[in-house]
């Protein structure tokens, strides 16, 4: 994942594609959790060990 | 009065339904302008329900026979409207059915005496809803009550209704169940049915009880828990009795106290109730040690990556039609997941199994693990920052290490009231294996049999006036 965060002009236009139409103060606050938030999400690439898959829509029920 | 005390006296016609209805209701009215935990009252309509209860004969009584209880209002009570607390919903119907935990509330002989406050669409920790303003915290009207389950906590801390469901993805029943001061469970995903319950998260959301003991949670959780057809999230295993299982003590249990949430990043005050906590079970017979659990630290960034693209999907077709009907951190949060990455999701899918196993390890050797339920004080209304430590620190930021990882891997936990700092409650986690939410209830009765600050309550002023 790139270094890059996004801008707001990035972030009106990738909400308009969704057909979400936010004011720009909100798109300022999307974009302050995005700054915390994209950093640590790029760094999961890289903790979990090769060949684990996803877990299920719910993870696993078992007995304890 | 705890719940379990209340249903004993209802059963030895020490007083009736009506009368259990009529004395809530007056301290609602007494009481609740100060703290705001409800949304609405239905107090006609408990009182026919009571008269209708009192009609049935004993053999046809359930469990909480005429027992007054209230709910979060993200979960349906049928002919009420469910607002979530926003401005959103003003002008949606009225819920056609119960939820199927009100359901079976209503099967165990309770009656719903209203909707609780709660923080917009259960997506946040403050319950300062722009509708209905903020609930106050019972033991400092100046602080806010947690959330996203705010009202149910501030009720049950402030006895206005026997006991309350609310509703937990990431900590919404713990918070409020630690800031108010009594008692709150966090079912295994899957134990309870979610029919009826506005989701944040398909895969996380769950519904459980705050009240004042262990023991009222457990009684609660039994008129509630078990498989639902209709929701294909509950998970078809036996449910246990939970209120006879209760007793026997805790001789030889094995807890796990997670050393790295003692330490760091928590207020001394809190580290030092907990470890008090700590030592009593220490007394009771449990053999206490230390577990470290390897990754614990990624644990709260794995549940947001899945988190928000599962709040976002619910929210999006209202997104394109009412975004400005919401409020703006609720609003903020719901547009950051239309920019995650869908590869984001994935990636944390594939760490959360990964997570489990961690996990599933770590409870090999312990039966509960033991850690704070919320490292800091509740925050003043209006301020999103706590002091911690002498640094103003985010207070959302102090939520994620506390809560999530538990969440993550769909764990119970019950928040056990443990003493008080700066005047405020302060709760503990004790959190458990999968579906084990009876080791849970018994470890947070027999500590509540020689501790007594979960019989603490509140002096409110008009209680005090």
């Amino acid at each position: 994942m790139s270094d890059e965060l996004p801008s707001i002009d990035y972030l009106r236009a990738a909400a308009a594609l969704q057909g979400v139409h936010p004011a720009d103060d909100d798109l300022r606050a999307a974009q302050g959790f995005l700054n915390v938030l994209l950093p640590a999400f790029a760094e999961l690439e890289n903790l979990t060990p090769e060949g684990t898959v996803p877990a299920g829509m719910f993870v696993p029920t078992e007995e304890p | 009065m705890s719940l379990v005390e209340l249903a004993g006296r209802l059963r030895r016609s020490e007083l009736s339904p009506r009368e259990a209805v009529q004395d809530y209701l007056a301290r609602i009215e007494r009481l609740d302008g100060e703290i705001n935990s409800y949304i609405s009252v239905r107090g006609e309509e408990a009182l026919a329900e009571a008269a209708a209860l009192e009609a049935l004969p004993p053999a046809e009584r359930g469990p909480l026979w005429g027992v007054p209880v209230s709910i979060k209002d993200v979960i349906d009570v049928a002919g009420m409207v469910t607002t979530c607390g926003s401005y959103v919903t003003e002008d949606a119907a009225p819920a056609a059915r119960d939820a199927a935990v009100v359901a079976g509330l209503r099967r165990a002989g309770a009656i719903v005496l209203g909707k609780l406050n709660t923080h917009e669409y259960a997506y946040g920790a403050m319950t300062t809803s722009p509708r209905f303003g903020p609930g106050r915290n019972p033991w400092d009207t100046d602080r806010i009550v947690g959330g996203s389950s705010g009202g149910s906590g501030a009720c049950a801390a402030a006895r206005l209704a026997a006991g309350t469901l609310g509703t937990d993805t990431a900590g919404s029943v713990r918070i409020p169940a630690s800031f108010n001061g009594v008692t709150g469970l966090r079912p295994t995903t899957g134990r309870v049915s979610n029919r009826g319950v506005f989701p944040v998260s398909y895969t996380y959301d769950t519904v459980g009880p705050l009240a004042p003991r262990a023991e009222d949670c457990a009684a609660l959780l039994a008129a509630t828990a078990g498989l639902d057809v209709e929701d294909p999230s509950t998970a078809d295993v036996s449910v246990p009795e939970y209120t006879s299982e209760l007793a026997g003590g805790i001789e030889g249990l094995r807890i796990g106290v997670v050393r790295s949430l003692m330490e760091g990043d928590i207020d001394g005050h809190i580290a030092g109730a907990v470890a008090d906590g700590i030592d009593e079970f220490r007394k009771l017979g449990a053999r206490v040690r230390d577990v470290s659990i390897p990754g614990l630290e990624h644990f709260g960034t794995i549940q947001q990556a899945t988190q928000f693209a599962d709040a976002t999907q619910v929210h999006a077709p209202t997104m394109r039609t009412k975004l400005d009907a919401y409020g703006a951190d609720v609003r903020a949060r719901l547009l950051t997941g239309l920019f995650i990455p869908s590869t984001v999701y994935a990636s944390g899918q594939r760490a959360r199994r990964a997570a489990y196993a961690t996990m599933r390890e770590v409870f090999r050797d312990v039966d509960v693990v033991c850690a704070p339920t919320m490292p800091v004080l509740p925050p003043r209304i209006g301020e999103d920052t706590v002091e911690l430590n002498g640094q103003e620190t985010l207070y959302r930021l102090t939520i994620i290490p506390y809560n999530s990882p538990w969440s993550l891997v769909g764990l119970p936990v019950l928040s056990v009231p443990c003493g008080f700092a700066a005047g405020m409650p302060v709760g503990m986690a004790l959190v458990g294996w999968r579906f084990a939410e009876s080791a849970l209830f018994r470890a947070g009765h027999t500590y509540q049999q020689v501790t007594d600050w979960h019989a603490r309550e509140p002096a409110l002023t008009s209680t005090t006036g």
